[in-house]
C-alpha cells in the first residue's frame, strides 16, 4: 500500500539521478556508507517504470544512473581473487558521488536564504533599466528638433517615391493608444525607423501629430543620446496610463 | 568647511554603481594617508551599522556599496512599479553552487558531478554574469573552463570567495535531516 503510493512522485520533481537516489536513501532510512544496492536499484528500476515513456533527451541520465547500479551489483556479485579487504568497494564510486552532491544541495540552501535576503535590498545598479532613460544618459530632445527630424524624413520619402495619399482614416485617439502600446512593448521607439515604416502621408502625419501631442502633455519624452544623435522616445515612468 | 574625510569616503561609495574597494578610495583620495582613510572607513560603517535607516552600506565582493534595506522591499518595490527580481531557479543555483566548489571548472566535470547536463544553466548564468569563461583547459576537447564572477559575490551578499557557505555550516544542515522537496 506505502509503496504503490510513493510512486505518485513525479520524476520531474528530482534534479536528476543523484537527487532520486538521495530521495529513496533518506526515505528507506539506508545508511549512505552502507547502500544495500540490490534494494536501492530496485526502487530506483520502479521510479523509471512508472513513466510510460521516457523523454532520451530529459531522461537519459537517469537510465545512466540505473546502468550504474546494475554494474556495481554484478561486480560485487563476481566471485573475487582477493578478499573484500583489500580491493576497493564497487560501490565506493557512487558514494564519493553522492556525498559530494548532497553537500552541495546544502550549501544551495544556505546560498538560496543569501538571495533572498539580498534581493530585497536594492542597489542603484539594478534599478530597472527599461522604464528608467534616465539611466542611459540621455539628453531630452525639444518640440522644434523632433519636428525638424521629421520634415527632413518626410522630404526625403517624397524623393524616393511618388505617395498616393489613401482614404483610410486614422483617429487620433487610436493612433495615440497605437504608439503607448508599442512603447510599452518595445520599451523605446526609434523615432526615424518607426515613420519609415509608416504607409501613407496621410498616417504619418498623423502619428506625428499624436507624437508631439503625447511629448506635450508630458506622456512620453524625446531624447537623444548627444547632439545629432538618433531620437528615441520614451514613456515617462511616473505616468500611469 | 572643515572637509570631513568620512564624509568624502560616503560621497564616494554613493555614487559608485559598483563595489567601491578600499584601495579605489585611497587612490582617488591620494593625498590623505592611508590609515587615515582606513580610520575614517571604520568610522562611516560604524555610523551606518549603528543607525536603523533605509539605507546601508554593505561590504560586498571586496568593495563598500550603497543598498537599501532589507525592510523597505515592500516600498520601492512599490515606487518601481513592482519591478520583480527573479530568483535562480533550482536548477541553476545547483550549477552555480557547484561551479564556486569546484572552480575552475569545465562543463563536464560539473554535469558528473551533479549527475545532470549543465549546458542550458551554463548559458543563464553567463547572461547573468554570475559566471564567466576563463579560458580553455589544456585537456582532449579543450573544454571552456568557467569561474564565478565578482556578481556572483555581490549576488549573494559575499565579501570574497572564502565566505561560501563551510564546511560546518553544511553539515549542520545535513544534521537537520536531509530535506527534500
Amino acid at each position: 500500500m506505502e509503496n504503490s503510493q510513493s510512486y505518485q512522485i513525479n520524476l520531474e520533481v528530482f534534479q536528476g539521478p543523484l537527487d532520486l537516489l538521495l530521495f529513496l536513501i533518506k526515505k528507506k532510512e539506508i545508511d549512505i556508507h552502507n547502500i544495500p544496492i540490490a534494494s536501492i536499484t530496485r526502487e530506483y528500476l520502479k521510479y523509471l517504470d512508472h513513466k510510460k515513456n521516457i523523454n532520451l533527451e530529459r531522461e537519459s541520465e537517469f537510465l545512466l544512473m540505473a546502468a550504474l547500479l546494475i554494474h556495481i551489483k554484478s561486480r560485487m556479485l563476481l566471485p573475487r581473487e582477493i578478499s573484500l579487504d583489500e580491493e576497493e568497494d564497487p560501490r565506493q564510486i557512487l558514494v564519493d558521488r553522492l556525498l559530494d552532491y548532497k553537500n552541495i544541495k546544502a550549501a544551495c540552501k544556505i546560498l538560496r536564504e543569501k538571495e533572498e535576503k539580498q534581493i530585497k535590498k536594492w542597489k542603484r545598479k539594478e534599478l530597472p533599466k527599461s522604464v528608467s532613460f534616465q539611466e542611459l544618459d540621455f539628453m531630452e530632445v525639444s518640440l522644434f528638433d523632433v519636428a525638424e527630424v521629421f520634415f527632413n524624413l518626410i522630404k526625403r520619402q517624397e524623393k524616393d517615391q511618388i505617395k498616393v495619399i489613401k482614404g483610410r482614416d486614422f483617429s487620433v485617439k487610436e493612433k495615440k493608444q497605437d504608439i503607448i502600446r508599442y512603447l510599452k512593448e518595445h520599451s523605446f521607439l526609434d523615432f526615424i525607423e518607426y515613420f519609415s515604416h509608416q504607409e501613407t502621408l496621410e498616417e504619418s502625419l498623423i502619428s506625428f501629430f499624436c507624437l508631439l501631442e503625447l511629448i506635450s502633455e508630458r506622456i512620453v519624452i524625446a531624447v537623444q543620446k548627444s547632439l545629432f544623435h538618433r531620437i528615441e522616445v520614451w514613456l515617462r515612468k511616473e505616468v500611469n496610463i | 568647511m572643515k572637509k570631513n574625510l568620512k564624509n568624502i569616503i560616503e560621497a564616494l561609495i554613493f555614487v559608485s554603481i559598483e563595489p567601491l574597494t578600499s584601495d579605489k578610495i585611497k587612490n582617488i583620495l591620494d593625498e590623505f594617508p592611508d590609515k587615515e582613510i582606513e580610520n575614517a572607513l571604520k568610522e562611516l560603517l560604524h555610523h551606518y551599522s549603528g543607525n536603523q535607516r533605509g539605507i546601508n552600506i554593505q561590504k560586498v565582493s571586496g568593495g563598500y556599496l550603497f543598498a537599501t534595506t532589507k525592510e523597505y522591499d515592500e516600498y520601492v518595490k512599490r515606487f518601481l512599479k513592482d519591478e520583480k527580481k527573479q530568483k535562480l531557479s533550482r536548477e541553476a543555483l545547483e550549477t552555480l553552487s557547484t561551479i564556486a566548489y569546484h572552480q575552475p571548472t569545465t562543463l563536464a566535470e560539473i554535469s558528473a558531478i551533479r549527475g545532470v547536463d549543465a549546458s542550458h544553466c551554463l548559458k543563464t548564468l553567463l547572461e547573468k554574469k554570475l559566471i564567466k569563461i576563463v579560458g580553455r583547459k589544456k585537456s582532449p576537447g579543450k573544454p571552456l573552463i568557467y569561474r564565478t564572477t565578482k556578481n556572483f559575490l555581490a549576488y549573494f551578499g559575499l565579501n570574497s570567495i572564502e565566505d561560501l557557505p563551510s564546511k560546518e555550516e553544511i553539515e549542520k544542515i545535513l544534521e537537520d535531516k536531509y530535506e527534500d522537496s
